[in-house]
């Protein structure tokens, strides 16, 4: 399996599957920051609770709700 | 260097008491949400308002804490999500304090849970290079989840004091003042900005260790519940139900029934007339306490029969749901609509908040993102959202009218707050921000906090609002004694009796509303009870004051958080809004020939 079928957008993951990030997106300047500052940076394993009618998901042990086009930006490898 | 360390060094010189020109100063600085502010009512036995969601410190709290004989100062800051790049106003706030050479020691507070953020902020402490102590706090939420933090290996390695603790429990406090006279510099090398996610990483990763989870499923089941729209929005009509049952009906009818009408109109009123006529041979002066708009007859009267009972029973209601940290969750659903207002999901938090206190909610506007954000919000709390007190007038009249009434009122209002949020989304220039928002942990809400709380708002509510209340009440007398109050009702007829089809009295009741909203819906109160007005006019009235800017003191905190300009602006357009809006519902309710 080459590493492009492992890694998707959080925006496009099922709901209840989990992963690793590999990076955020930079096109927003502000949102890379926030994000990393509430614990979402490379490395961090993340898991979908919820993909209606926000974005729900877990990093570490914070629960984070976020939107559609926020989810979009972060890039995850699939376990 | 610090406090305890300092009294320890020269236990001959004062062994009891420590004296200096400017007291030690320490910081709780951390994460929003971690538990600063209960640990500094721990560390100082003061109370600072404590909630399960992020925002509750919007001030700085200052407190006095003795440490080994010395008196030293502790302040309490808003949770910072970082230190360094684009920060928020509280995190510009939490820095200045840090950097201004005001503090002499800095006490991080850690959600144990979350480590690995916490270190990020941790990093970026050593860098401003104050003596810290780190307090991981809520360890055994952590223990819970499974997680082990390896603490003695942890303050080796940073160089800095790690202390366990469980601050709503007391547990690790002593501990904690013991560590405070041990705080030291960070000793790892301060990494370059993008690296402080890197060092946290790995440090997470050498020092904490993942056990077999024991008891988070109850937690995790019921999140699920509450997030999923299939179970949350029906659990979402029952919270509201719940509340509806709570407050308008034993707080508005059962208990303003025992006080308003039990104690004070077969009580205090009449024993306060009959010792007024015996002690006060002046009619003025008798008017002006037991009249008809006497201090004591309606001042009082309807501060503490008639509002206090039901802002009571809200500000006990709202702290259960505040601590069980379930009203974050709502920014899920609301998420969508907020956006086309030009705010996000986190906006809700403000907005629920504007049902305790329209003033306090402003305030809180501050944990919003953009200036645009912020103006739009503090534009539709004071549209919009009735606060407690009002609330209370509102279930009170119209629960006694139907059920089909108070439907119109608030689907009215939540309309009007739509278009003017949509409207001003495009009409003010600027951003909104993404939505990016933590959910705080479900928890079963200790009832010795919500009481604390409760009991703090009411004191609250009896020092800002019954002096406003007398104060109206003067006004109203003075206008009435000079015969202006019919000049004012005789000028507002055409507006109260003409369009808005009410009784000519209630003009009256809106010079009440222009100083408190819920002081005159108090008045509508008495107007409805006394059969005054009927189903349509109470509808109606009710309405135009909620759209009504809320009270003195919430125009005054708009002036201050949004300046005078943009303050007098929203003034004007809520009060052009609030007037039309109620013609017109007046104008289709008597077209429509409806009678609740």
């Amino acid at each position: 399996m080459s590493p492009s079928d492992k890694t998707r957008r959080l925006s496009n993951m099922a709901a209840g599957s989990s992963g690793t990030v590999v990076r955020v997106m930079r096109d927003n300047s502000d949102r890379a920051d926030r994000l990393m500052a509430l614990g979402v940076t490379p490395g961090a394993s993340v898991t979908v609770l919820q993909r209606f009618p926000g974005v729900v998901f877990l990093c570490d042990h914070t629960e984070l709700a976020v939107e559609p086009a926020v989810a979009k930006a972060i890039v995850v490898e699939v376990e | 260097m610090s406090c305890a360390q300092a009294a320890v060094r020269e236990p001959a010189a004062d062994p009891v008491l420590t004296l200096r020109a400017r007291p030690r100063r320490i910081a709780l600085v951390g994460n929003a949400n971690v538990g600063k502010s209960v640990l500094f009512g721990r560390l100082t036995g003061q109370y600072a308002v404590v909630s399960n969601y992020p925002g509750t410190t919007v001030a700085l709290t200052t407190g006095r804490v003795m440490l080994g004989g010395e008196v030293c100062e502790l302040v309490d800051t808003p949770g910072v999500t970082a230190l360094e790049g684009a920060l928020t106003e509280d995190e510009l706030v939490a820095r200045r304090i840090l950097n201004a050479g005001q503090t002499d020691v800095v006490i991080q507070v850690a959600d144990a849970r979350n480590l690995r953020r916490a270190l990020m902020l941790t990093s970026q402490l050593a860098a401003i290079g104050r003596p810290m102590v780190l307090a991981l706090n809520m360890i055994d939420e952590a223990r819970v989840h499974g997680i082990v933090i390896d603490a003695a290996g942890l303050a080796a390695r940073l160089g800095i004091p790690v202390i366990e603790t469980v601050a709503t429990e007391g547990r690790g406090i002593a501990e904690l003042r013991d560590a405070i006279g041990r705080a030291a510099v960070p000793a790892f090398d301060a990494p370059h900005r993008s690296d402080h996610a890197r060092l946290a990483h790995d440090l997470a990763v050498q020092y904490r260790r993942y056990r077999r989870r024991s008891a988070a499923r109850v937690q995790e089941r019921l999140g699920r519940l509450v997030r999923e729209p299939l179970t949350g929005l029906p659990i979402l009509a029952i919270v509201l139900y719940g509340m509806y049952l709570a407050v308008g009906v034993f707080g508005a009818q059962t208990l303003v029934g025992l006080i308003e009408a039990g104690l004070f109109k077969q009580f205090i009123n009449p024993g306060a007339i009959a010792l007024v006529n015996w002690a006060v041979p002046w009619a003025a002066a008798r008017d002006f306490l037991v009249g008809e708009y006497g201090l004591i007859t309606m001042g009082l009267t309807y501060a503490i029969a008639i509002v206090l009972p039901v802002v009571a029973t809200f500000f006990f209601v709202f702290g259960f749901l505040e601590d069980s940290g379930y009203i974050p969750r709502l920014a899920i659903f609301s998420d969508r609509i907020f956006r086309t207002m030009g705010l996000n999901g986190k906006a809700v938090l403000p907005m629920v908040l504007g049902l305790g206190c329209d003033t306090m909610a402003t305030m809180t506007t501050r944990i919003l993102g953009t200036p645009k954000e912020r103006l739009i919000a503090v534009l539709l709390l004071a549209l919009g959202i009735p606060c407690s007190a009002q609330l209370a007038t509102i279930l009170g009249i119209l629960g006694g009218v139907s059920f089909a009434a108070l439907l119109t009122l608030f689907g009215v209002v939540l309309m009007q707050m739509f278009l003017v949020g949509f409207l001003a989304a495009r009409a003010i220039p600027g951003e909104r921000s993404e939505f990016i928002m933590e959910l705080p942990p479900l928890r079963l809400p200790q009832l010795g906090n919500i009481v604390r709380k409760t009991l703090l708002r009411v004191r609250w509510y009896l020092g800002e609002a019954v002096p406003l209340f007398l104060i109206g009440t003067a006004l109203l007398f003075m206008l009435s004694r000079f015969g202006l109050l019919t000049v004012l009702t005789d000028a507002m007829e055409p507006v109260v009796a003409g369009l808005l089809g009410l009784p000519r009295d209630a003009a009256a009741v809106f010079v009440m509303g222009f100083l408190r909203r819920d002081y005159g819906a108090a008045g509508l109160f008495q107007m409805s009870k006394a059969g005054h007005l009927d189903g349509v006019q109470a509808v109606v009235a009710l309405t135009v004051m909620t759209l009504f800017v809320p009270c003195v003191a919430n125009f005054l905190m708009m002036i201050k958080e949004q300046g005078l300009k943009a303050a007098l602006g929203i003034l004007g357009a809520v009060t052009v809004i609030a007037l039309g809006t109620g013609i017109a519902l007046n104008a289709v309710l008597r077209g429509l020939h409806v009678a609740f």
